[in-house]
């Protein structure tokens, strides 16, 4: 069985200890500029940046300081449960004292390596992810105890087989149509599997309280996430990659303080609003990004272009499981019995996800309707539909969410790149006209 | 009176006009060659000599295309896409779409009746849709750029082509060739095969008519001929379709010479 299959037939190819060491510290020292560079460009585009976000700066460092309280953290006996994608139920790996943190990567230069075991067609977040085991580049990854791999897309399906070359690796099967009779039970007996998983790896038993406590954690972070967001509906008091940033280092912070840090920069905001001190002149052209996840550092080079262009736009809302969708939706309880509080949970990591895995008799449903509310809400002038090559559901999803948005009036532009950074030119003549014509419209 | 310029700088050729009160009064275009801001400069100080314009007399200067930064004495820019949309509604009012082709990219805007883009599409990741597609398969076929095209028109039938891509495209030619087709068959089928991508880039945006087809491969009567057929309706040209994006960019400097006024 098993065994026969086991034996010499793993997917990544066995590589030296030398080239590991050599290509991670370069990775690595090449990873710490591109953060860096990002940094200074969003200190530099935005002149009065807030005190609050030197904190968010700080944090978004893979290699620094939250590495080595992780690390300590371990040491003391915490286990670190790390996932691939935001399916997986934080509240429970939070009550059972364990450290949740998301691992899916955003370095260019491991994709180049996942291309020893994968054709380039493949999802370069995938081959990035694969590429930085290969290298054991994430800190994160490498100390994790245990990685939740929901099997949303093939990419993902294929990724938890090749991490279990090294990982404990737990797959969920999400459902793909959310609305048949069966799906909600079928789902909850996922997350009870998981749970279970978690009380094992951990030796901590997830009662009653500490769920409540932490389902009441998470919805603090939620809250301060919407206080945040709410101060991008009108005129900008925030570059948008500043909040990209604050909202994706809650998959790597500790969720309380970072929930601290966020109140903490809105007090800043708010005071901001009063006297009207936006971060760009108040008619600049509203954009939301919709697609692919994009994952710090390096695809920071879409919210740059649009931020850094002539004329310049302004990222006021995503619609992306690396961004606003992480923390949007609270779990919802009732009754604080312990029944009630996993239904909660089944249902708020289902029917509130909006990822293009799912589908149903009106298309991905959810989705378009997330997608339209927000574009009155925040008064939303453009949405850029960034796609990386590989991504076949964003992809597909694409041509209906067009007809959407085009009935609507809003222009949408297909922003299809990769995990290079050799194409940045061509993007940037491509974000420069969309955001011209934006631009134009708004004169008008 | 408003004097204004417009300067395309592509990626072969870099192009001015000069336009007076809403007239073209000179275009003039070379190869931007291994100098291109000395070039545009160049091309545009002759440009105002024929004109018999001095410099000062031009309010405003806006430079647009691939190599845009290379312009410098520029007072603004504009995107390539803008100035298309800006163009093909000044040659036909009642354009709709307008697609331009120039040697590296292919693009199609979609502008409304005051000339404004409201969505475009650009196909800038593959040269199969644009004009060195056809120098690289002249070259193939031993054919001169500008005989492809009357050559093409010649046959009744394409060859089959397969491939989309240039180098792939290349040795299908190749093996025709060794095949002993036609090579007026083979031109055509080269034809075809652009105007293929390119239908298809513009279906991605809808079709309205009219359809204006712009840049320097709206010259060729071999992809005119293969893309009217292909999208099954009449297409505008104006005379010199290599200026447009100068033109459009031309008529963006007047607005804002007047706006400035």
């Amino acid at each position: 069985m098993a065994s026969e299959i086991e034996t010499g037939t793993k997917y990544i190819p066995e590589m030296s200890k030398t080239e590991i060491e050599e290509l991670n510290s370069s990775i690595k020292e090449a990873s710490i500029k591109v953060i860096q560079d990002n940094i200074e460009r969003m200190k530099k585009a935005w002149k009065n940046r807030p005190k609050a976000m030197e904190y968010f700066d700080g944090i978004s460092n893979f290699f620094g300081q939250r590495e080595k309280e992780l690390k300590e953290q371990k040491q003391a006996g915490k286990k670190i449960i790390g996932y691939s994608c935001i399916f997986a139920p934080i509240e429970l790996i939070l009550a059972a004292d364990a450290i949740p943190i998301r691992i899916g990567s955003g370095w260019y230069d491991t994709a180049k390596l996942g291309d020893r075991i994968m054709p380039v067609e493949i999802c370069p977040v995938i081959r990035s992810t694969v590429g930085a085991k290969m290298v054991r580049l994430s800190p994160y990854l490498e100390l994790s105890d245990a990685v939740i791999i929901p099997l949303t897309c093939d990419g993902r399906t294929k990724l938890s087989e090749i991490l279990s070359d090294y990982k404990e690796i737990w797959r969920m099967n999400p459902p793909r149509v959310k609305d048949d009779p069966h799906t909600l039970g079928m789902w909850k007996q996922e997350i009870m599997l998981i749970k279970e998983k978690i009380e094992k790896l951990t030796g901590n038993k997830i009662t009653r309280k500490k769920l409540k406590n932490a389902i009441d954690t998470m919805q603090k972070a939620t809250k301060a996430f919407r206080r945040l967001q709410e101060l991008r509906k009108g005129p900008p008091l925030i570059n948008g990659r500043d909040a990209m940033l604050v909202n994706q280092t809650s998959l790597w912070d500790n969720i309380e303080r970072w929930t601290e840090k966020v109140n903490k920069l809105c007090d800043e905001l708010d005071k901001r609003l009063e006297k009207k001190e936006y971060s760009s002149y108040p008619e600049t052209p509203r954009v939301m990004i919709t697609g692919t996840p994009m994952i710090w550092p390096d695809s920071w080079k879409v919210p740059n272009l649009i931020e850094e262009s002539n004329p310049q736009g302004v990222v006021v809302v995503d619609e992306q499981c690396s961004g606003d969708r992480i923390l949007y939706d609270p779990v919802g309880v009732d009754e604080w019995t312990t029944h009630d509080m996993f239904d909660a949970v089944s249902e708020r990591y289902l029917m509130a996800c909006t990822c293009p895995c799912f589908t149903s008799e009106h298309g991905n449903e959810d989705r378009i309707n997330w997608i339209m509310d927000r574009i009155k809400e925040y008064k939303v002038d453009g949405v850029i539909y960034y796609v990386v090559r590989g991504c076949i559901l964003y992809a597909m999803e694409y041509a209906r969410i067009k007809r959407v948005l085009d009935k609507m009036g809003i222009p949408v532009y297909y922003l299809d790149t990769e995990y290079t950074r050799e194409d940045v030119g061509q993007m940037k003549t491509r974000v420069e006209a969309f955001l011209e014509m934006l631009e134009a419209r708004i004169e008008i | 009176m408003v004097v204004s310029a417009g300067v395309d700088m592509g990626t072969q050729r870099v192009k001015v006009v000069i336009i007076k009160d809403g007239k073209i009064v000179t275009q003039k275009q070379n190869y931007s060659g291994f100098e291109p801001s000395k070039v545009a400069e160049q091309t545009f100080n002759d440009a105002l000599k024929t004109a018999n314009i001095s410099s000062e007399e031009v309010q405003h200067i806006t430079a647009t295309g691939a190599g845009v930064g290379m312009v410098l004495f520029a007072n603004s820019t504009i995107s390539m896409m803008g100035a298309d949309a800006k163009a093909g509604t000044y040659f036909f009012p009642t354009a709709k779409t307008v697609i331009d082709i120039g040697a590296e990219d292919a693009r199609a805007v979609k502008c409304d009746e005051n000339g404004v883009m409201i969505d475009f599409v650009v196909n800038a990741r593959c040269a199969a849709g644009a004009g060195t597609f056809i120098e690289a398969m002249g070259r193939a076929l031993e054919v001169e750029l500008e005989d492809i095209g009357p050559l093409s028109l010649k046959a009744e039938r394409a060859s089959p082509i397969n491939a989309s891509c240039v180098i792939f495209a290349e040795s299908d030619v190749v093996s025709l060739i060794h095949k002993e087709e036609p090579k007026s068959e083979i031109a055509r089928a080269i034809f075809d095969a652009m105007a293929e991508r390119v239908s298809s880039m513009v279906h991605r945006l809808g079709i309205s008519p009219d359809v204006v087809l712009v840049g320097g491969v709206a010259k060729d009567v071999g992809f005119v001929d293969s893309l009217k057929r292909r999208l099954g309706m009449e297409i505008l040209i104006p005379e010199e379709p290599l200026f447009a994006g100068a033109v459009g960019a031309a008529l963006i400097a007047a607005r804002r010479a007047q706006r400035r006024q």
